[in-house]
């Protein structure tokens, strides 16, 4: 099976019943694709396939064929980080960090379609990625100071 | 300049370079980038994988287990049952009641029989299906009330309570004789789930000199080491543990589960020579970790006719689980704030912590607070009704400031902030005006407003010896290294160290960094809970630091000729505080000290002064400060449907000293939410001892699309013990949201929900029942 992930090719062969949680993990050494349930409620394993969010627990790994998939390790570097992440930091909305990596796909999710997202829309784009430790404002504040930065304002 | 004048410059935070700046963690960057930080990400390539076998029946004899065919699926390479066991087969926190493999007997849902390590999971949980358990049944008892009676199942030979404690102020019977209105009710909470989004997971691996390491997502690397130890059968400096990133933690990661993951992969990698690791599914953590205790609470209070309290009696029980956890502290706090915070000159309150079949409660934020808050603040609405008061002014009548005493006649000092935390959340709520608009609205979507108040002592008190090390270094380059077995789990609490060792040395926060929690490389150092990291952590912070500016100064002094009590360090430079052309820079006086052999490594230590309450009279100082906060919520009922939503939330709390004002907001919300769940939606239910609902698929926690609106207001008055002032933040946002949520609720409805949490079913039920 031949994909890209995070603007890398690959070509593995997998199993029929493998998840494409665990390809990412095992096989590819993503780390940041978290498992939270395993049955696809908390979201902290959502990874980016052709621009739209799944859990990726929920996927087998042969349904991610041709796709395209960003995970956190394709979004922003220690020196360069994404407009996101740097809010994140700057609110301290990275609490135990565990539900960080599908946060910031989340949002930058959201910003690629919708630069200039409503309170709202924020609120929609991420509800299904639970968090237990922000009570989500401090989130929500960082993915819209992060859309002003995106959308060219300044911040 | 007058003390008056001093004090409230120190509250304003003048003077301070670092404290009451809203700083970044020093943790963010790997968190944000998705680093691999946490157990499961760092774990070996070839650890092999465990499988625990669980009872599934809350209460019977084990008759048998039978592992043939699952020893056969190939890839299986060891099956464990408690005779494998080399060491002391026992897994508890507090009291000697629960063995990490069950032997003769399961006491719920949930416990571990036979643990399987294979080389993947697939294997490993192929060969658990293939486990025969036989069991005989035994009959069991399920409501801590029942588990009282004397002829109630016993769930222990030595009986079901695990823990009783009373207070006793006054004469109860004086005081209602003087009341003109007595009120009695009944209120009940359920078990919450703490829904850390990281399960739990520890691995471990043996060393070659024979000693063993365990990684783990946990609060208390001690613990671990000591149940470790204790199972294998060797000498505590024998098991290093160190403190993996935690992906949320909330109290259960302080107790037992995290001596179970790492002794149960010490065992097989005792066994096979190989690193194991042990990863709950959702499924698993949700019916085996700790959850909140769910109470019965039984109030009677005396009042007289302009309001003020003259009585309480309270009988406060707890169900335990089947095995105590920290059920018997939990009980202990409950029992000291199960009147709330007002004045009443006459108590008497008796606490119990019972054992059931139910699967075990044990520690979790807020520890015993948010349900008897839930109770105690319901119960003074209900008494405002029946006075035909607004409940806020019969709150400020009776409600704790500096002189008055508490259930136990501790003295309330000058560090009170409970008034201005009512006035300013009320005003900020719009108490008033909001009650006025409220009241007669007949529609179907009616609005409702409510409050609740709260004290919450702060760190352990007479919980536990309650001290703290932390030590920190200064390396050559003059980087600064803050270490502790104290841990982060998501608080920022450790970064809020760094941030306390920089105010006390005068450096800028961007020299520091925090070392990994590591029994190697740190010194015992009591549990990391109680939102004890601030308050108790901090002063030992600050003590290492002291240590340490001592040492640069003098050395500092030497290079400049003069006294090291005329020197300050501050912007980089140890400079002469009445002649500013007297300078060195810090780096210089660090290349020095290397050079002259002065260590730069320091240790503080700090242990809180003893709390005098004594069980027998019932009667002392049961916390050395205390946090104080308001909370007013807005509900919007559905009367049709009985559907509650919360448009909007105003808190007020009196933190002390804020430290990290960012931080600190960050766990006002967090927590506020997670309580919201607690008073709307989130309830574990156990059908005879059987966890129904052990998935995220059916046990709900708020979304994002759950939150109201919120506003946050800080109020500060400095506490006696935590460095600068500073009081516990970390648990009491999570003890008044439900209450003040419910008293919205019967304000919008007229009808009362008794009960946790405020489902749609029960609202409806109140609505139809005063119709």
């Amino acid at each position: 099976m031949k994909f890209n992930v995070n603007g890398k090719d690959h070509a593995l062969v997998v199993g029929s019943t493998e998840r494409l949680l665990d390809v990412l993990r095992d096989r590819l050494n993503l780390k940041g694709v978290k498992e939270g349930c395993g049955t696809g409620d908390c979201g902290t394993c959502t990874v980016i396939m052709d621009g739209r969010l799944v859990n990726s627990c929920l996927i087998l790994a042969v349904q991610a064929r041709n796709r395209k998939i960003t995970t956190i390790e394709g979004v922003g570097t220690s020196e360069k980080p994404h407009p996101i992440q740097k809010t994140i930091m700057k609110y301290n909305a990275a609490q135990c960090g565990f539900c960080i990596p599908a946060m910031v796909l989340a949002g930058k999710n959201l910003l690629d379609h919708n630069p200039k997202p409503s309170r709202d829309e924020i609120k929609e784009a991420i509800s299904g990625v639970l968090c237990r430790c922000t009570g989500y404002y401090k989130l929500i504040e960082a993915i819209q100071d992060a859309a002003k930065e995106v959308s060219g304002v300044k911040v | 300049m007058t003390e008056a004048t001093l004090l409230q410059k120190l509250r304003e935070g003048e003077g301070f370079a670092l404290i009451g700046k809203r700083l970044q963690r020093l943790d963010a960057l790997g968190k944000v980038l998705g680093l691999p930080l946490y157990t499961s990400d760092i774990a070996p390539r070839d650890a092999l994988k465990i499988k625990v076998v669980r009872s599934t029946v809350p209460h019977a004899l084990i008759k048998g287990i039978d592992t043939e065919s699952a020893k056969k699926v190939p890839g299986v390479l060891a099956i464990l049952t408690a005779h494998d066991i080399p060491g002391i087969n026992e897994a508890y926190a507090l009291l000697p009641d629960r063995p990490l493999l069950a032997t003769a007997k399961v006491r719920c849902q949930g416990e571990a029989i036979a643990i399987i390590a294979a080389e993947d999971s697939e294997t490993a949980e192929e060969a658990g299906d293939k486990v025969r358990v036989e069991y005989e049944r035994l009959p069991a008892v399920t409501s801590p009330i029942e588990a009282m009676k004397p002829d109630a199942v016993r769930v222990h030979e030595g009986g079901n309570i695990a823990k009783y404690l009373k207070i006793r102020k006054g004469d109860v019977n004086e005081g209602f004789r003087q009341a003109d209105v007595t009120i009695e009710n009944t209120y009940k909470t359920q078990f919450q789930d703490p829904t850390a989004l990281e399960p739990e997971v520890g691995m471990a691996w043996l060393e070659k000199d024979g000693s063993v390491t365990c990684v783990g997502s946990m609060q208390t690397p001690y613990y671990v080491q000591t149940g470790v130890a204790r199972v294998l059968g060797i000498s505590p400096d024998k098991v290093r543990v160190i403190q993996a990133t935690t992906g949320g933690a909330f109290g259960p990661k302080s107790d037992e589960m995290p001596v179970d993951t790492c002794a149960m992969s010490a065992l097989v990698a005792r066994k096979t020579g190989r690193p194991a690791i042990l990863a709950y599914s959702r499924h698993e953590s949700m019916i085996a970790h700790t959850k909140r205790h769910p109470f019965v609470i039984m109030l009677k209070t005396g009042a007289t006719n302009d309001g003020r309290l003259t009585a309480s009696e309270a009988l406060v029980v707890s169900d335990t689980g089947a095995y105590a956890s920290l059920g018997p502290l939990v009980i202990i706090r409950a029992c000291f704030h199960a009147t709330g915070p007002y004045v009443i000159p006459h108590v008497k309150t008796d606490a119990y912590c019972m054992y059931t079949n139910n699967t075990m409660a044990g520690s979790f934020r807020g520890f015993g607070s948010p349900q008897v808050h839930f109770a105690a603040e319901s119960q003074m609405d209900e008494l405002a009704k029946k006075l035909d008061m607004d409940p806020l002014d019969l709150r400020m009548k009776n409600i704790l400031r500096p002189g008055t005493l508490t259930a136990t006649s501790q003295l309330v000092d000058e560090a009170c902030g409970l008034e201005e935390c009512a006035r300013r959340a009320t005003e900020a709520a719009e108490w008033h005006t909001r009650r006025r608009e409220f009241a007669g609205d007949r529609s179907t979507f009616r609005r409702g407003i409510g409050i609740a108040l709260m004290y919450h002592g702060n760190s352990l008190g007479p919980e536990g010896n309650d001290y703290a090390y932390v030590h920190v270094v200064i390396k050559p380059d003059t980087r600064v290294v803050v270490r502790t077995a104290l841990t982060e789990y998501g608080t920022g609490a450790i970064s809020g160290l760094a941030q306390i060792t920089a105010e006390t040395l005068g450096l800028p926060i961007d020299l520091f960094e925090l070392d990994r929690p590591d029994t190697a490389s740190c010194q015992e150092t009591g549990p990391t809970v109680a939102s004890r990291v601030i308050v108790i952590g901090g002063r030992a912070a600050q003590i290492a630091a002291q240590k340490l500016k001592h040492k640069i100064l003098i050395v500092g002094a030497d290079l400049l000729h003069c006294e090291a009590s005329s020197l300050t360090i501050k912007n980089g430079l140890v400079s002469h505080l009445q002649d500013e052309r007297r300078t060195v820079t810090f780096q210089k006086v660090v290349e020095e000290c290397y050079k002259r052999h002065v260590s730069l490594t320091e240790t503080g230590y700090y242990i809180a002064p003893k709390c005098d309450f004594e069980a027998e009279t019932s009667q002392g100082t049961t916390y050395q400060q205390y946090t104080y906060g308001a909370v007013v919520a807005e509900v919007q009922v559905d009367t049709e449907l009985g559907i509650v939503k919360p448009p909007r939330i105003t808190v007020a709390y009196d933190v002390g000293r804020a430290i990290n004002p960012l931080s600190l907001e960050g766990q006002i919300e967090g927590g506020t939410i997670q309580a919201l769940g607690y008073g709307l939606m989130e309830q574990l239910t156990h059908v005879d001892g059987v966890v129904a609902n052990p998935t995220l698929g059916d046990y709900y926690i708020p979304t994002s699309l759950d939150i109201p609106e919120m506003q946050t207001i800080i109020v500060e008055y400095p506490g006696a013990v935590g460095p600068f002032g500073a009081k516990a933040m970390g648990e009491p946002p999570v003890d008044l949201p439900a209450a003040a949520l419910a008293n919205a609720v019967a304000n919008a409805t007229g009808s009362r929900v008794f009960e946790l949490p405020l489902t749609a079913e029960k609202v409806l039920s109140a609505i139809r029942k005063a119709q």
